[in-house]
């Protein structure tokens, strides 16, 4: 595994203070969306369907440290939209590295050349840029309906490791992933020199263009098996081992939406990052208000069945590291051998 | 399936709670008509049925909001803006890209 032992120490030391002090729905992971303009419509993305006065707008400065600051997590993720596409991008980042969050710079990397020559972002231990690739380059192109898309990454991707930038991949997987195709992907990456790769298989947006490719629980389970058994030695996932397993179809978890709470120009959305059931106007409101036991897959809820979605689960994953022996030594084990 | 341009007619078969949900639903502007008669055209992207006072929130067509505003003041929703889902720029890279496709492979 490729996490960084401070940012691994860093999230234990935080886990480990909320059971402690007996807390029983935590947040991990903030996902602030600054805005949900973009520069790609992929056809899998149900977040940026907005009539132009929407597209227009993004949070100020100030209300995304007033969310940082009183949702309170270590790991901010920072997706959108295209988060390059936000004026104080820079800005934002660099106040987020003064407050030791460590940063997810979720980006399609379009712009991120253009970005890194401008000295837009600073190199941090905090913060990793976050390329989103969704396999090999005919794969990817497909999945963001843009040709020359991969190729653009690829470049931004050398230029960032370059300049001395953490860089990791995120990858979305849709039903009809080859699993041999995205071996060779994971190759590709570690050759570029990534420090590690995210994966997650796609959720269902209901305003999502593309209906017919999100993948149901038992092909999840099919997909990453094949892809991740017999894992090579020199790929490096940036995320929790017991969460691939769970992909995997190796474990059993149940979703733990309160992790990844997302802030954007709406508010607190409810329930999670995926579901739009309406906003809270305060982090606490959310984690007050808002009827947990109506999602997840044991509540019954319909939306809830076929997600296996990291914003959900990954929480779950890192909370059983820290809930008991054998979550810690699997956790252990897993990511000094590689074994999944 | 769109509701673009749909003039709901609140009745026996459908509550004004019903078009509020789908209002929520749509991802397009849509023009809610108050009880006194005046109008707003915007994004619903809130509303909140388990409030004390239940409302909605939205973003007028100018992007000022957001403004809250009652369901007991609300008499109508009309579907007035451009369903931003109904997947059309895809639709139309998905036709492109096959139209190459075709012309790559020649004349059959």
């Amino acid at each position: 595994m490729s996490v960084p032992l401070s940012q691994m120490w860093t999230v234990a030391a935080y886990v480990l203070k909320q059971k402690l002090s007996g807390r029983k729905r935590y947040p991990l992971v903030l996902m602030l969306e600054p805005l949900f303009r973009c520069n790609l419509t992929c056809a899998g993305c149900g977040k940026i369907q907005y009539p132009a006065q929407i597209l227009k707008k993004h949070l100020t400065l100030e209300q995304c440290l007033k969310a940082v600051d009183e949702c309170g997590a270590p790991v901010v993720s920072i997706p959108g939209g295209e988060p390059l596409m936000y004026p104080q991008i820079g800005e934002l980042v660099d106040a987020l590295v003064k407050r030791r969050k460590y940063v997810y710079l979720c980006t399609n990397a379009l712009l991120l050349k253009e970005k890194l020559e401008q000295g837009v972002l600073r190199p941090s231990r905090y913060v990793s840029l976050s390329i989103h690739m969704d396999g090999l380059r005919e794969d990817h192109d497909e999945a963001v309906c843009r040709d020359g898309v991969y190729d653009r990454a690829v470049e931004a991707i050398k230029e960032a490791l370059r300049r001395g930038f953490r860089v990791t991949t995120n990858t979305t997987l849709f039903d009809g992933a080859s699993p041999l195709r995205m071996r060779a992907f994971f190759d590709e990456m570690m050759g570029l020199g990534v420090e590690g790769m995210m994966l997650s298989p796609g959720y269902s947006y209901s305003k999502a263009p593309d209906q017919e490719h999100f993948l149901r629980r038992g092909r999840t389970h099919d997909l990453f098996s094949k892809m991740l058994s017999n894992a090579r030695k020199h790929w490096k996932f940036n995320q929790s081992p017991l969460f691939l397993q769970f992909l995997m179809g190796k474990r059993d978890y149940e979703c733990t939406p309160w992790g990844n709470p997302t802030f954007n120009l709406f508010g607190w959305q409810r329930p999670c990052y995926l579901l739009q059931e309406g906003f809270a106007e305060s982090f606490q409101e959310l984690m007050e208000s808002t009827r947990w036991e109506r999602y997840g897959r044991k509540s019954g809820n319909e939306k809830c069945q076929d997600c296996m979605v990291h914003c959900g689960y990954e929480a779950t994953a890192v909370d059983d590291t820290f809930s008991s022996w054998k979550g810690f030594r699997d956790t252990l084990v897993a990511s000094i051998t590689g074994r999944l | 399936m769109t509701l673009q341009g749909w003039v709901p007619e609140i009745g026996e078969f459908l509550t004004l709670a019903e078009v509020i949900d789908l209002a929520f639903d749509y991802r397009g502007n849509t023009t809610v008509v108050r009880v006194d008669g005046t109008e707003i055209e915007g994004y619903v992207f809130n509303r909140n049925r388990d409030a004390p006072e239940p409302f909605i929130q939205i973003f007028d067509v100018a992007g000022n909001g957001p403004i809250r505003i009652p369901c007991s003041e609300i008499r109508n929703i009309r579907f007035t803006g451009r369903d931003m889902a109904a997947g059309n720029s895809w639709q139309a890279w998905l036709e492109r890209r096959e139209r190459e496709k075709a012309e790559k492979a020649g004349p059959a």
